[in-house]
This record gives structure tokens, C-alpha cells and sequence, in this order.
């Protein structure tokens, strides 16, 4: 078996309501770190304990490495401790009443396979390897939050487990020093061959760190793709709308080919998109889009409308327009310092069709 | 809303903001008027001497006390001639180096006990998925409101050697172990199984404000649960484990009733039992008292400024500042055996003496021939009710102590008020002073209180000794640190701006405080009356020193009883007592909570 961590079928029900998790199946493949992403409340963090051993799953299956760790309908539970697994929490949890060298040689001390070997030298390692080399005998209370998660990051890869959970490590940092650790997380990783399932609500740290994502929603696993397939391919509005893509424009499907759909919208007109659903003649539909694919003022080969700017707020770096066309309503944004567009005036705008995504219109509220 | 006055503020404030120079501004009102500048000074003032009056007067005259050894009944004041002498013979009597280490020996072993069932109790109720954890928890507080001579008296009757109930149960079993709670062990063991609370109380909240992650860290790297606990959990909450047991400590070493009802049958005596005996020898000791009062003092202060060091430096606990769902194990089928312990210690804690205190109540006898003897219902009767009611001072100290209960929580909360207000949310100068003397008391256990006034006001001709304002002075003194903290946290919660716009609406301050503070308040007000009320009328060791025949209250009384070595009576009597502080109780916990929820509009 390839796959350092598999989830089949995975559910978690707490004592009411909706399960938090329902039905989440995907496969970490050794070397790979994977990004569950999500708004609060998706089950993201509850199915990462489940994998933890933290919480304990209602169904389903989990394996570690070969070795199935989970299985309620047949009472197979082993405990976090047995698991062989690594992780960082979003409050660090670093202990306050011992040093760096002794929080990270913790593991090594009380694992039940030891790991055996020179402590000291793994521990001294590891620090330098997450740029702790001068800290080992820092009480950590007298460290700043970033490395206090560096420390957290240590302590978990001084044993090498075969696979490194992380629940949000960056959320309790200033947004500097969370771009910094970022990009120095994926390099960490990266050099150490882990093994990764990395859980977070920050869409660019689930692009910098994921080789594949997978985006969550109300305890379901909407999608999993690697991130260039997640923004250009989303299969599900929700993720069109939660990586970015906030235009809807409403309409009718007049005929679908393959993933090639026409979408009546009323009075503007029709519109050329990609769908990725079995849409029929006669539905309704939604196409989504990006406010940064809108192209004002230019004419191209397909989807070109007629429109009039309603207001236009400038942002410095970029500005975004509010744009009318027969009845439909959309945001435009310009990049660059100068807002090239008026108010108040007719302008041709060109929606790319490979860029317009349309899906079954069920109704569901848009997230913002 | 008064919006005219708001109005006429508005253009003196642009005049200001339009000024150019400082000689533009208008001249303040408050310039205007000396008196009100000299009104703050008086005020803290007036509350400075009503503490020097009521704590540092007191303190002095036992200091004085002790460094002399006239007698201020019979010599009075005039004969003072103070000599470090007199307090040295003291500190270098053998009897008071026994007592002394007594006391060590209980308090000492007793804490570790309190340790011990106060860690257990709160890693069950806070960390285990242990049923019933809202029971166990609210009845393991229990102890605390059970008075210590109740408590002492209550064991006597299980566990005296020869006439014990449990010894009485053990013959019964054909069992050879007998217990013998009037000893060291006796003590030790009381004292901790009722001073559990303590410990419980600071290791349970810090348990509950730990982030779970912190242990949860801890099973992920590959530690058992049971190194979890000895190398995370228990390192981490440290601190309180040790501001409790050393509060537990300061507690029972201020604790007169349960030596008192344990000790003196085996002639252990601990610093407050030997206290006291000195003064009811005679002709009394009153000077050697103050000195050995004063060695209790300073051992207590000791300990109490080490507490105060550990809680207000920065606890490890709470690292990360964000709202835990507690993390409960599942101890599957264990849980039932952590119940059962905890079932256990409530049965011993409350049940055993409440069922020992009835039959002793009611038997015409102690003496059981054998086990059977136990449920011969003609060997009950209301006899010792009866005598207890006949005695015309079972009513008057019942009677007493709702007087001097109402007085203390009167006089005690507005005071508390006063005080609170001027150190919590006032800047006039000389309001750390306020603060300190009034936080002075924590230092000072109740039987100290008690010489102090015995000292204070029994050379003074006419004056308060012998009347019930002594005791409710005492009192007030005794526990306004208590209140003052009671009410702190109401204060507290009263944003400043709810006060200072009612001053833009033109109110001044006392009718700011009248109309704003004093309803906002309320609640917190009500609440450390009652705690106070309920504090005051159980309370024995300072009264053991200002009460006469006059004035007896019910705590006296019992120990009265107790002392007459009528075991019934005693019985009885505890039994009327823990009846009517439960009805009070009940009472006053209900109408605080009336108030409270009265007031939710904040």
C-alpha cells in the first residue's frame, strides 16, 4: 500500500444536529501534504483529530501507513500515542514549564519506541533545521509566538512519524510573520520528505503548502485537486465562490456538449461557460466568475456584452467597478494605479467562456 | 436626560478647543468652590480612621499585650511598662513550642490530605466523563459550610475510642481494628477530608482554564496518560495546587473548633486551643495570649503573603488566551469506580456525621450494647431537645447571633461599599492605603481578632466589652476583606462610561453613585451582605473572647455544651444549629439570586 494515510467513508457525529463530518474518503500518498481547506465549522479540524485519535469517529475507516487505526464497526480504536503521527497545534501547545530542548525531547523520551539513539543529537538537529540552533535553553515562555511554533514544529518532527497533522499552525501569527513561516513551513517540509494533512481557512496558505487541496463544506469534501485545478476548475459553486469567484449571473440552460454549456441570461443576452455538471436544456443555472476575469473595455471572440459602469471605488493598487448589463449585475477589478474607466458610461466587457463556470442553480446561498 | 445641562456645556467646551493660551480657558467650577476640594481628603480621611479604629487599634493593643504583663483589668492602662522580656519567656515556653508544632504536625498533614482529595476530586469533575459530575461537584463544597466544632463534635461521636459508632460497627463485623479520632491522626484527617474544598476550588478552575491542546500535544508525542498527568498536567496547574494548600493551611491553623472537639480529649493542644486555655485559666493569661497570638499571626501573615506571591504571578496555564471546550477522558468502565470514590468521600464527608449527630441527638444513651442496639426504637426520644430548649440561653443565643449577624452584614457591606468605591473607582490620594489596610485582615485568623479586641476594649471603663456591638465590630473587621473582594468584582463590571454619563447629564457625584452605581451594583451589594451574614453567625473563635452571659451566641453555646461533656445535648443543639444556618443559607442564596436576576440588565 502507497498511501501514508487513507480515509474511507469517514463520519463523526456529535451528539446533535448535522454530523460534523459526513462521509469524507481521500488518500494522502506518502510525501504529499494535503490541505483541507474551509470556513469555520466544515468539519476540517474534527476530521483532522479524527485522524489524530483525538476524537473518535462515529464510521468509516482511517489508515496509518498500512495499518487501519480506526474502524468503529468493528471496534478497532488505537490511541494517539500508538499512532505514529506528529502534531502542531493552532495554540502551539508548547509547554510553558519546561526549555525548548526539553519540550523537543519530550517525544523522545516517552515514546514507547524510544527511537533509541542520541537524544541530544536529534534534538540539536531538528532545532537547527527549524532555526532554533541558539534557543535549546530558552525557557519557552520567553519566546515570541513564531518560535514558539517553530518549537511546536520540532518537538513533532524530532521522531520522524510518518505522517504530520497541522491544525492551523499559523492563525495565532501577525500576517508578516505568518507569510514568512509560510513559505518557510513548505520548505521544512519539503526537506524532510514528510508526510502532511494540514487543515487551515487561509486560501493562499492552502495554494503555497498543499500539493493537493481539498475544500470542505457542512462536513463534506466538495472537492480535492491539485490548487491550479481548484481555482481554474472549481466542481462546485461553493468552491468557485469561497477561492474567489463572488460574480453570479443567473439564466436558463439552452444546450450543454461535453463541459461546454450555453447559458440564457434574459435580457443581456447568452453566455458560453465550462460546467462540470450534467446540466440539461431547461434548467437553471448559475455561472460563476472571477471579478479579476472580467475584461472592460475589450472586445474578444466570445461572450462579449454591452454594459454601463455604476460606481467605481478605487483601492490604491487596484479598483473595482459595479457593472450593469441588461439586468444582470457584476464586479470588475482593474489592477494597476490608474482606473481607467468612467461612471455613467456605456462599456463593452468580454466574460472569457473558459473562465465563466456554470453550475445546477439549487438555490444555495452564496458565502461570503 | 437631562439634555439642557448637557447643552450648556457644549460651547464652554469649543471655547476650550478655540483657546490659544492656557489664561483663555474658563476657570472650572471646582476651582470655584474650596469645599468641594477639601470634601475628598476628608472622605478618605474619615475611612482611614474608621480602619485605624477598627484593625490598627486593636492590632496595637495586642502588640502592647504582649510585650507587658500587666493585667489591663486589674491594673488598667496606667501600670504599662513595656519589656521585649515578657515576650521572649514566651516564645521560650516549652507548652508553646508544643503547641506550636502540634499545630505544624495537623495543618501540615491535614494539607496533604486536602492535596490529595482536592487534585482527585477536581481531575474527576473537570477532565473525566465521570456521571454525575455536576452532583459531585457542587456537594464536594459542602465541607466548607459546615461549622468545625459541628464537625469535631460529629467525629468525637463516630470515632472516640471506646464509645465510637464506627468502633461500636467494627466490634459488631467481629473486626479487631478500632479508630481513634481524639489524636493526631483524628485531627489530620478531619482536617483534611473538610479543607479539600480549598485545594479543590484553585486546582479545578486551573484545570478548567487549560488549553486541552497542551496535553493533547503530549498523547500525540507518545506519552501515556499517566505520564501525561505527572510530566504536563499536574506540573502546569503547580501554582494553584500550591496557592490552595497553602490557603487550606492558613485556614486550619486559624481553626479553633476542631482541635478543640478532637485534641482536648487527647491533650493535644495547637496554637488556638492553647490560646484560649490560657485565657480561661485564673486568673487568666491574658498577656501571654496576646504573645502567642501574635507568633499564630506572623506564621499566618507568612504563609499568606507566599499565596498572594504565587497568584499574582503569571500562571502557566494560561498561555494561550482563547475559550477551551474542556477536554473530558473516557474512562469508560472506570468511570464508575471514580464515581464510587467520589461517593465514597461524600458519605464520609457528610453522611456519616449528619447519621451520627441524629442518633446521638436522639438516643437517651450512648452506650450500645452491641450493633442490634442501634435500631431499638424505644431508646429514642426528644429528651435532649427538650433540655437544650429548656435552658433560657439556647434562645438568646440563638437570638444573639441573628443580631449580631444583621449588624455585621449592615455595618460590614456599607462600609465594604464605601471602601470599594473609593479604591476601585476613584483616583483622590491615599486610596492604596485604604486598600492596604483594609486587605490587612487576611492575615490575621479570627481567634487573633478576638484577643485583639479582648485587649482593645476590656480596660476601658463603660465601653463596648459585653455588649453584641463588640462581637459585630470584630466581625466587620474580621471580614471585610472578604466583602470588599465580594464586591470588587461588581464594581468591576460597571463600565465607567455608564458613571460618567450620568456626570454629563449634570449629576453630581453622590447622586451619580445613588442612581447609577447603587442599582448597577445591587446584586454584588446583596450578595456580600448575605455572604457576610452568613460568615458572622457562624463564626467561633473571635467570639470565644468577647462574649459574656449576656451576649452568648450560638457557636459558644455548643462549645459550652460540648464542654459540659453531655454528648445528646451537644448533638442536639449542633443539630438545631446546622438547621438553622441551612435555612439561612437557603434564604439568603435565594434572595441574591432574586436580585441577580432581577438585574440582568447590565
Amino acid at each position: 500500500m502507497n498511501s501514508a494515510l487513507l480515509i474511507e467513508g469517514l463520519v463523526k457525529r456529535f451528539a446533535t444536529g448535522k454530523p460534523a463530518v459526513d462521509r469524507v474518503s481521500f488518500d494522502v500518498p506518502a510525501g504529499e501534504i494535503v490541505v483541507l481547506l474551509g470556513p469555520s465549522g466544515c468539519g476540517k479540524t474534527t476530521t483532522l483529530r479524527c485522524v489524530a485519535g483525538l476524537e473518535h469517529p462515529t464510521g468509516g475507516r482511517i489508515s496509518i501507513g498500512g495499518r487501519i487505526v480506526s474502524e468503529p464497526e468493528r471496534g478497532v480504536l488505537v490511541s494517539p500515542r500508538e499512532r505514529d503521527i506528529g502534531m502542531v497545534f493552532q495554540s502551539y501547545a508548547v509547554w510553558p514549564h519546561m526549555t525548548v530542548y526539553q519540550n523537543v525531547a519530550y517525544p523522545l523520551k516517552y515514546r514507547r519506541s524510544g527511537g533509541g539513539g542520541d537524544i541530544a543529537a536529534k534534538v540539536g538537529d531538528t532545532l537547527e533545521l527549524v532555526g532554533l540552533g541558539d534557543y535549546a535553553e530558552r525557557p519557552v515562555t520567553s519566546l515570541s509566538g513564531g518560535q514558539m511554533q517553530r518549537v511546536a514544529l520540532a518537538r513533532s518532527l524530532v521522531y520522524r512519524p510518518q505522517l504530520l497533522l497541522l491544525d492551523e499552525p499559523l492563525s495565532n501569527l501577525d500576517a508578516k510573520l505568518r507569510i514568512r513561516l509560510r513559505d518557510e513551513l513548505r520548505r521544512i517540509l519539503k526537506q524532510t520528505g514528510m508526510t502532511g494533512l494540514y487543515v487551515t481557512h487561509d486560501q493562499s496558505e492552502a495554494v503555497v503548502l498543499g500539493d493537493r487541496i481539498g475544500v470542505m463544506r457542512e462536513g463534506k469534501l466538495l472537492q480535492m485537486a491539485p490548487p491550479d485545478e481548484i481555482y481554474n476548475r472549481p466542481a462546485d459553486p461553493f468552491v468557485a465562490n469561497f477561492t474567489g469567484a463572488s460574480n453570479v449571473l443567473l439564466g436558463k440552460v439552452l444546450e450543454r456538449s461535453g463541459d461546454k454549456a450555453t447559458i440564457d441570461l434574459g435580457a443581456a443576452g447568452r453566455i458560453e461557460a465550462w460546467t462540470p455538471h450534467q446540466l440539461s436544456t431547461g434548467d437553471k443555472a448559475r455561472v460563476a466568475l472571477r471579478a479579476e476575469n472580467v475584461r472592460l473595455g475589450e472586445r474578444g471572440p466570445a461572450n462579449v456584452f454591452s454594459g454601463r459602469v455604476i460606481e467605481r471605488r478605487y483601492q490604491g493598487m487596484q479598483t473595482v467597478y459595479d457593472v450593469e448589463f441588461g439586468g444582470q449585475r457584476l464586479e470588475a477589478l482593474e489592477l494597476g494605479t490608474a482606473a481607467r474607466h468612467e461612471t455613467n458610461r456605456e462599456i463593452a466587457l468580454t466574460l472569457p467562456p473558459d473562465q465563466c463556470w456554470a453550475y445546477r442553480d439549487e438555490g444555495q446561498a452564496a458565502v461570503d | 436626560m437631562k439634555m439642557p445641562q448637557a447643552h450648556l456645556r457644549t460651547p464652554r467646551r469649543n471655547e476650550a478647543l478655540t483657546a490659544t493660551s492656557a489664561a483663555d480657558l474658563p476657570i472650572s467650577t471646582d476651582a470655584a468652590r474650596p469645599s468641594r476640594r477639601l470634601a475628598a481628603p476628608l472622605w478618605v480621611l474619615a475611612l482611614l480612621l474608621l480602619l485605624t479604629f477598627l484593625v490598627i487599634y486593636p492590632l496595637l493593643m495586642l502588640v502592647f499585650g504582649a510585650l507587658s504583663d500587666s493585667n489591663p483589668v486589674i491594673d488598667g492602662f496606667g501600670k504599662f511598662s513595656p519589656s521585649a522580656k515578657h515576650f521572649l519567656e514566651v516564645l521560650g515556653n516549652e507548652n508553646v513550642h508544643l503547641a506550636f508544632f502540634n499545630a505544624l504536625a495537623a495543618c501540615g498533614g491535614g494539607t496533604v490530605l486536602a492535596v490529595v482529595i482536592g487534585l482527585a476530586f477536581s481531575w474527576i469533575v473537570v477532565r473525566t466523563n465521570t456521571p454525575f459530575k455536576g452532583f459531585i461537584a457542587g456537594a464536594s463544597m459542602v465541607p466548607l459550610f459546615v461549622p468545625p466544632l459541628v464537625a469535631g463534635v460529629a467525629w468525637g461521636i463516630l470515632g472516640s475510642p471506646k464509645t465510637g459508632l464506627l468502633n461500636t460497627a467494627l466490634k459488631w463485623m467481629n473486626i479487631d481494628f478500632r479508630f481513634n479520632f481524639y489524636s493526631m491522626s483524628g485531627l489530620i484527617i478531619v482536617f483534611g477530608m473538610y479543607y479539600a474544598p480549598y485545594v479543590y476550588m484553585f486546582t479545578a478552575s486551573a484545570l478548567k482554564n487549560m488549553d486541552p491542546s497542551l496535553e493533547e500535544a503530549s498523547e500525540v508525542a507518545g506519552a501515556s496518560a499517566f505520564a501525561t498527568i505527572f510530566t504536563v498536567t499536574f506540573p502546569l496547574i503547580a501554582p494553584a495546587i500550591l496557592a490552595g494548600s497553602l490557603l487550606s493551611f492558613v485556614v486550619m491553623l486559624g481553626i479553633y473548633g476542631v482541635p478543640a472537639a478532637l485534641g482536648a480529649p487527647a491533650n493535644i493542644n495547637v496554637l488556638t486551643t492553647y490560646i484560649f486555655q490560657l485565657t480561661a485559666w485564673s486568673p487568666p493569661l491574658y498577656n501571654t495570649a496576646a504573645a502567642v497570638a501574635i507568633l499564630l499571626m506572623a506564621v499566618t501573615a507568612i504563609l499568606v503573603w507566599a499565596q498572594q506571591r504565587i497568584l499574582s504571578g503569571r500562571s502557566f496555564a494560561t498561555v494561550a488566551g482563547k475559550a477551551f471546550r474542556p477536554r473530558s477522558l473516557n474512562l469508560g468502565k472506570w468511570r464508575w469506580f471514580t464515581f464510587s470514590l467520589a461517593m465514597t468521600y461524600l458519605v464520609i464527608v457528610v453522611v456519616l456525621p449528619t447519621l451520627a449527630l441524629v442518633i446521638a441527638a436522639f438516643r437517651k444513651f450512648m452506650f450500645f450494647k452491641d450493633f442490634d442496639a442501634l435500631f431499638d426504637m424505644r431508646q429514642y426520644s426528644w429528651v435532649h431537645f427538650n433540655s437544650v430548649f429548656d435552658n433560657p440561653l439556647t434562645m438568646l443565643s440563638i437570638w444573639n447571633t441573628l443580631k449580631v449577624g444583621v449588624i455585621t452584614a449592615v455595618i460590614g457591606g456599607t462600609l465594604a461599599f464605601a471602601i470599594g468605591y473609593t479604591v476601585f473607582r476613584t483616583q483622590v490620594a491615599g486610596r492604596k492605603s485604604i486598600d492596604m489596610l483594609s486587605t490587612l485582615p487576611v492575615a490575621i485568623p479570627g481567634l487573633v481578632v478576638g484577643v485583639a479586641y479582648l485587649w482593645a476594649w476590656i480596660g476601658l471603663p463603660g465601653g463596648l466589652y459585653g455588649t453584641i456591638w463588640i462581637l459585630a465590630l470584630a466581625f466587620v473587621a474580621r471580614f471585610i476583606p472578604d466583602t470588599v473582594k465580594a464586591l470588587s468584582t461588581s464594581f468591576l463590571q460597571i463600565h465607567r462610561e455608564l458613571e460618567e454619563a450620568a456626570w454629563i447629564c449634570g449629576r453630581g457625584l453622590l447622586g451619580t453613585i445613588r442612581t447609577i452605581v447603587l442599582p448597577l451594583a445591587r446584586p454584588g451589594v446583596v450578595a456580600s451582605m448575605t455572604l457576610l451574614f452568613v460568615l458572622a453567625i457562624r463564626e467561633l473563635g473571635s467570639s470565644l473572647f468577647l462574649y459574656t452571659s449576656d451576649t452568648t451566641v450560638m457557636a459558644v453555646l455548643l462549645l459550652d455544651y460540648y464542654e459540659g461533656g453531655n454528648t445528646g445535648k451537644t448533638a442536639a443543639f449542633s443539630l438545631v444549629q446546622t438547621a438553622i444556618l441551612a435555612v439561612l443559607l437557603s434564604f439568603t442564596t435565594w434572595i441574591s439570586r432574586e436580585t441577580t436576576q432581577s438585574a440582568r440588565f447590565n
